[in-house]
């Protein structure tokens, strides 16, 4: 597969529901090997996004793209999504379970006895093979469910909300497996309302608001094309120069912190210079970068 | 195609393992057989000891002539459960089975009141509160004038007891009769030899095999079994829609292979398990009855064409069913809404069950012939015309026809509604939706 092209390209997409709008014209591109962030308040057409990319439903207009062909239902055996609502037989044990969404991807026999035995162990779930489905707490049916999503080692790996009720410690060990997954050089969308946890995984991110992009690109440069030159403080010592207009525009206290905005085009460089002439102890200092949450209000004002 | 038969394996082993499955194969034919036998055996309990009444003879010269023939009305009912026919559960002591009502043992003790002098109020006074201490039944009183057509009196405590009424009046109807010839100069003898009633031993046309009961028996069971697994196996569908549904399971199959093998895959897995546990009655029928050869029961025998029928008949009965079970199932969110949907189609079913009680009785009436041509009535309409009394194979062959015909429509709506129907969610499908995702898709 040529390593520059797009894994997935959405090209001017809508669809809609009735008179309900639920997608209009998206366009957007995933690369291989990369996480891909969705992220949007709840209803804001994430998951129909989605549905469309997994060819549940169908476009109403534009075009889909996968792997360089248009979407169709050879490609779905190369795709691993794991739905926003959990489905599993109740009344199944969980390796029967595995083993038949594994033949729905065309996975079987030994291979796919092997690889259940694999993740089962992976994910802390080797002793409850046997069990029926229903007996699980919902943190590990959840795990099931991912396992039903990579079981085929699919190229494309869909998650939506992947850790909602997860504890934490089975949060960490999702990160861990995502993040795998990625260095396996597979690409993966990862659609979450939860901000933080799309900023501590994503490399790109694409934001939606009532059916439209708000703004995509890569995360790290988003982040710094929103800075405020905004710097989180904790000192000792003299706070006068704090005063000087020509330095700094606003302080508010932020917890422990004070958060100094400094003048646009001054230098975070040159407070911390100052704050040394004026003989103070800096205990904290610290570039403030915008939070994915600050970037998605603006950006929903800006555009309202 | 792989795919498809991922989805009837799953299907097929999970409802085969159940427990349910299990318990409904064994205890299935324990149920029918009681809901055939249990029946009489109740009117059996029931009628307890004789039935005791008391005749008040105005006319002087009656009682006899009526004790007598409540006497017989006793006797004919033994007699006719000592023919042998068919389903002869009744031969030994403890069997009671098939021939309900017509033999229930009404024996009567029968004692005469005479006035003595008291006025005939008295008297009745006197019976009555007899019959509410419950030391007598009930009473007859033949008033004088009885053989000039003056009408008899029957009191007793129970009004409903439908046989002891009619036993009571062909009795004195026969005591009247006799009474009637005897005084207009015809000799006992010659009145008895009149009175030799006839017992119709019934054949068919070509007088080859003598069906009767037996027959009766085996069209009401086949019947009854369409019906039941029909039923039983429609609601299966419609419960595995509805939690894949419910529990969003639609959405990663629907990610994973199209929507009409994936329908077809569940309707198939399910007919495998119906006909799974239908062929394990078959082979216990036949061995029971193989063991059984040679001892005084007898099962009624089945012809191997009606085999043939019943089981054509409960697929395409299934089919047409289960498709619409399944559709039912895309369409709505809960299960407690599904069974409210439902419940026309069950109305259907049972309106078919209830109509092959008609066509037993007259199998090519111009009603039969249209119930067996509707194809919501015919799996089980034509194979009760077919057993009882075969029809023309045109008319076999058309209601095949529009069956199979429907069958395929049914499906071919049923993958338009299904996709759409599984993936919506929070609210019911309205009708005008469903035939919108019908034209649309």
């Amino acid at each position: 597969m040529d390593e520059t092209r797009p894994t997935l390209i959405l090209d001017g997409v809508s669809k809609s529901f009735g008179d309900f709008r639920a997608v209009s014209d998206l366009s957007l591109q995933v690369r291989r090997g990369r996480i891909f962030g969705l992220i949007g308040p709840n209803g804001a057409g994430k998951t129909t996004t989605i549905r469309m990319i997994v060819n549940i439903t169908v476009p109403d207009s534009g075009r889909i793209d996968l792997f360089g062909q248009p979407m169709s239902t050879a490609l779905m055996d190369r795709i691993g999504y794991l739905p926003e609502e959990r489905g599993l037989y109740k009344n199944m044990r969980v390796g029967e379970q595995l083993r038949f969404f594994a033949e729905l991807k065309d996975v079987k026999g030994k291979e796919a006895d092997a690889r259940i035995d694999k993740w089962l162990a992976r994910l802390q779930l080797t002793d409850w093979k046997q069990r029926k489905t229903k007996d699980l707490s919902k943190g590990m049916q959840q795990k099931v469910q991912f396992i039903t999503s990579v079981i085929h080692e699919p190229d494309l790996l869909i998650l939506d909300e992947p850790f909602s009720g997860l504890d934490p410690v089975n949060v960490e060990i999702m990160k861990d497996t995502i993040l795998e997954q990625k260095s396996a050089n597979k690409t993966i969308i990862l659609s979450t309302h939860q901000m933080e946890i799309a900023e501590s995984l994503c490399d790109d991110v694409c934001m939606i608001n009532r059916s439209r992009k708000v703004l995509d690109g890569k995360l790290r440069e988003i982040r710094r094309s929103f800075s405020r030159n905004a710097v989180a403080l904790r000192f000792e010592g003299h706070d006068g120069l704090l005063r000087d207009p020509e330095l700094v525009t606003n302080v508010r206290q932020v917890g422990d912190d004070l958060e100094v905005l400094l003048v646009p085009g001054m230098s975070p460089q040159t407070l911390l210079k100052r704050l040394i002439d004026a003989d103070t102890v800096v205990t904290k200092f610290e570039l403030v970068e915008p939070t994915l949450h600050d970037i998605f209000i603006a950006k929903v004002k800006e555009t309202a | 195609m792989k795919k498809f038969f991922a989805v009837v394996k799953r299907e097929y082993i999970q409802r085969v393992r159940s427990r349910f499955f299990v318990m409904a194969t064994i205890l299935g034919p324990i149920l029918m057989f009681a809901f055939a036998v249990v029946p009489g055996l109740m009117f059996r309990i029931n009628s307890g000891g004789p039935t005791r009444l008391a005749i008040v003879d105005q006319t002087g010269r009656m009682y006899e002539r009526v004790a007598k023939e409540l006497a017989s009305e006793n006797r004919f009912g033994e007699k006719s459960s000592e023919k042998p026919e068919g389903l002869s559960f009744n031969r030994d002591s403890t069997g009671r089975a098939s021939q309900t009502g017509r033999n229930i043992k009404t024996s009567f003790a029968v004692e005469e009141v005479r006035l003595n002098g008291r006025s005939l109020d008295e008297v009745r006074k006197d019976l009555a509160a007899r019959v509410a201490s419950k030391n007598l039944d009930g009473f007859i009183v033949l008033p004088p004038d009885l053989l000039n057509g003056e009408q008899p009196e029957f009191r007793a405590r129970n009004t409903a007891d439908l046989f002891t009424k009619s036993k009571v009046e062909n009795s004195i109807n026969r005591a009247l009769r006799s009474q009637r010839m005897f005084e207009n100069g015809i000799d006992e003898k010659q009145i008895e030899r009149m009175s030799v009633p006839v017992t119709l031993d019934a054949k068919d046309a070509g007088g080859v095999e003598s069906k009767g009961e037996s027959s009766f028996y085996l069209v009401f069971g086949l019947g009854l079994l369409i019906y039941i697994s029909v039923l039983l196996y429609g609601q299966f569908v419609l419960a595995a829609v509805i939690e894949e549904k419910e529990t969003r399971i639609a959405e990663i199959l629907f990610s994973s292979m199209r929507a009409f093998p994936l329908m077809m895959g569940k309707l198939i897995g399910v007919s495998l398990v119906a006909l799974t546990q239908l062929a394990i009655w078959a082979i216990a029928f036949l061995s029971f009855s193989a063991w059984l050869a040679g001892s005084s029961f007898t099962l009624p025998s089945i012809p191997p064409s009606a085999f043939f029928y019943f089981l054509l008949y409960f697929l395409l009965g299934y089919f047409t069913y289960a498709t619409v079970y399944a559709v039912v199932g895309s369409m709505v969110t809960t299960t407690q809404e599904g069974g409210q949907f439902a419940l026309p189609i069950v109305m259907l079913l049972v309106m078919a069950f209830y109509l092959s009680f008609n066509i037993i009785r007259s199998p090519n009436s111009p009603v039969a012939f249209w119930a067996s041509m509707f194809p919501f009535f015919a799996p089980i309409t034509m194979l009760v015309r077919i057993v009882t009394e075969r029809p023309p194979l045109w008319q076999i062959l058309l209601s095949l026809g529009i069956e199979i015909g429907t069958v395929i429509g049914l499906m071919w709506m049923a993958a338009r509604i299904y996709r759409v129907g599984m993936l919506m969610y929070g609210k019911r499908a309205t009708i005008p939706e469903v035939l919108r995702w019908i034209r649309q898709a």
